[in-house]
């Protein structure tokens, strides 16, 4: 109670500051903040575009929650979305002609599962292998990651004389079913709520979600109790891994009907963003992932109605965190006492 | 290669190395004194927007340094309150900090110009010849002949050098970086000294930025640092947190990005994304190469508790 109470606290004091800015901008906030609710809760259409956006925020949040749990900090959700996007597409340009739907999207959705992991355990190598701190080995496969997608458009699955970076565009067997006809909105959405629900059975139900626990509260204590914290790394980085690379593998199948140049950009850090207000609690992922989703769909329609730039979202985003992690900190020191 | 290619591509290494040294200079002080430096990145990406609003407001350059300076800082203060005051995590701050300068400056950037992004041209900074040392063949003009901002990045690294090692606060700096406990109980406040060093810090990474704007590039675009403050992050650790060793990291992902850019104009097989790759793989495998050698701060990430 006590932690929502301060979360909202967060939250409305970043949309106050915001406001400050608005006002800067010579716009007023309450029409600005009017064409974002419009524009996030307005029509079906729109809620099923904010749905969408949602999808891969709680999909990958999950997986940062479950890794700050056991203090992995894992930042590489932007590479691991990528690589499992070029994963999934590359199983649904490269499957042959008239292959059976179902069974083309669930191995592209393998695909890119596999490929978020594989990204995500590279990172976690060179952290326990090499003792590189995991900040910056998944900031920096983020970067190659994010160039890999360009890369594989150039060659390998690019369309040819297309003006953008982007492939083909893929057979319909390639795209994720609707699940509401004649709106946008695709099955993605049901993942992400098995993912924060599944995310949060596991963390608190399972020897391996104890373990994470064990190990966010100290490493050395893990390691006492017999918890191999290598192992566990590798776990929790693969799993998380897997979450974003699903969430990429979705991304594209189901909003672009294509891989494009950029898909995935912003992506990896606001899956943070949604895990720390989300208290680090899979199944609060939820909210706090629709809260964002809604948020963004939101300042578009305010940036093309009102013309307040939709920019804003960020700073609001950065603002919510640094409340957000002040109240977390101020809390455990309280503690403390 | 003939000469004036390689003095070209030297010249550039330091001209692309320059910011990264004001970044990693000042993330270095941060560290050193027991905080994460992750907001680099943002406060770069602010001081780029500060300095090239200034210039473009005022056209003088000093303002330019002065604004570029103080946006710096201002990211720094809120890192500095929220990791000190509120014993935020450090990590995530810095990230959080990120995503903050990424917004407001865009957002600025259209903001205050009614929600038209403005056409920021401005002049680069020119060359600035050392009478009689430039005209040294080779050394002159890679070394002699470059932009003012590019000789103050790699001079401030002796003054830093000097303080870390040979001042009684650069002790006490260090001292709280490795123990504050003990730096508490001969009477220093770890709390101030962190602050001082994360805003001094700030300062140095938003020059670098106004670097990066006003010298090299000579406008301001949404998100233009593109990393540039990890790879100072990774500069400080690939050079263990000794101000040379950080340059010498800040010269070889100069060396990389410089190849980078002319590596296409030489014909090579290779994309130029595959070339993109190459500063972020190269700083992996420098960072997994140490490894275990390098030796953090020991209070690095660990909120000063008073008990």
């Amino acid at each position: 109670m006590r932690t929502l109470a301060m979360t909202a606290g967060a939250i409305a004091l970043a949309l106050l500051v915001t406001a400050g800015l608005i006002l800067l901008a010579g716009k007023s906030p309450v029409t600005a903040y009017g064409a974002l609710l419009r524009g996030a809760f307005g029509s079906l259409d729109r809620v099923a575009f904010a749905l969408n956006k949602s999808t891969p925020y709680i999909l990958a949040g999950v997986g940062v929650a479950l890794c700050f749990r056991a203090k992995v900090i894992n930042i590489g959700g932007e590479g691991q979305i990528a690589v499992g996007g070029i994963a999934a597409s590359a199983v649904i340009l490269l499957a042959p002609a008239g292959s059976p739907p179902v069974l083309m999207l669930a191995l592209a959705m393998l695909a890119g599962a596999a490929g978020g992991a594989v990204w995500a355990i590279l990172a976690a190598w060179v952290f326990i292998k090499r003792n590189v701190h995991e900040v910056l080995c998944t900031l920096l496969l983020n970067f190659v990651g994010v160039l890999l997608v360009s890369e594989v458009l150039r060659a390998p699955l690019g369309e040819d004389g297309a003006g953008f970076p982007q492939s083909p565009l893929f057979p319909r067997a390639g795209w994720l079913p609707k699940l509401i006809p004649g709106t946008d909105l695709h099955i993605g959405i049901l993942f992400a709520v098995a993912a924060a629900v599944l995310g949060h059975v596991l963390l608190w139900r399972t020897t391996f979600g104890f373990r994470l626990r064990v190990m966010g509260a100290s490493r050395p204590a893990a390691a006492y109790v017999g918890v191999s914290t290598a192992r566990a790394t590798f776990a929790v980085m693969a799993l998380a891994g897997a979450l974003a690379g699903l969430a990429g593998g979705i991304e594209v199948s189901g909003v672009h009907n294509r891989l494009i140049e950029g898909f995935s950009h912003g992506f990896g850090f606001n899956a943070v963003a949604v895990a720390l207000i989300a208290g680090l609690n899979p199944l609060a992922v939820l909210p706090a992932g629709l809260f964002l989703g809604f948020l963004e769909a939101g300042a578009l329609a305010m940036q093309r109605e009102v013309g307040v730039p939709s920019s804003l979202v960020y700073v609001i985003e950065g603002l919510m965190m640094v409340f957000v992690l002040c109240a977390v900190g101020l809390n455990a020191r309280n503690r403390r006492v | 290669m003939d000469l004036a290619t390689l003095t070209e591509l030297l010249s550039a290494t330091l001209r692309i190395a320059a910011p990264l040294m004001f970044a990693a200079l000042g993330g270095l002080l941060s560290e050193r004194a027991g905080t994460f430096a992750v907001g680099i990145e943002g406060m770069m990406l602010a001081g780029a927007f500060g300095g090239a609003l200034a210039v473009f407001a005022t056209g003088s350059t000093a303002a330019g340094l002065a604004v570029s300076l103080l946006a710096g800082m201002a990211l720094a203060l809120v890192v500095a309150l929220a990791t000190t005051r509120f014993r935020a995590d450090q990590m995530v701050t810095g990230l959080a900090v990120n995503i903050l300068s990424l917004g407001l400056t865009s957002f600025l950037l259209r903001g205050l110009f009614g929600g038209r992004t403005p056409v920021i041209r401005l002049p680069t900074l020119p060359a600035w010849p050392v009478p009689l040392l430039s005209d040294i063949p080779l050394l002159g003009p890679v070394l002699f002949r470059q932009p003012l901002l590019v000789y103050a990045a790699f001079l401030l690294t002796i003054p830093v050098a000097l303080f870390l090692a040979k001042t009684r606060t650069g002790l006490m700096l260090r001292a709280v970086g490795e123990n504050p406990e003990a730096a508490f109980a001969v009477g220093t406040d770890p709390q101030r000294v962190r602050v001082a060093a994360i805003l001094v810090g700030g300062a140095f990474a938003g020059l670098g930025g106004a670097v990066l704007s006003l010298q090299e590039v000579g406008t301001f675009t949404d998100g233009m640092t593109n990393g540039r403050g990890f790879i100072a992050l990774a500069a400080i650790i690939v050079g263990r947190w000794n101000p040379f060793g950080a340059m010498a990291g800040c010269l070889l992902f100069g060396a990389v990005a410089a190849l980078e850019s002319r590596i296409q104009g030489w014909g090579l097989p290779v994309s130029s994304y595959v070339v993109q790759m190459v500063p972020y793989l190269v700083a992996l495998a420098l960072l997994a190469g140490i490894g275990r050698s390098a030796r953090m701060p020991g209070a690095i990430g660990v909120p000063f508790v008073r008990h």
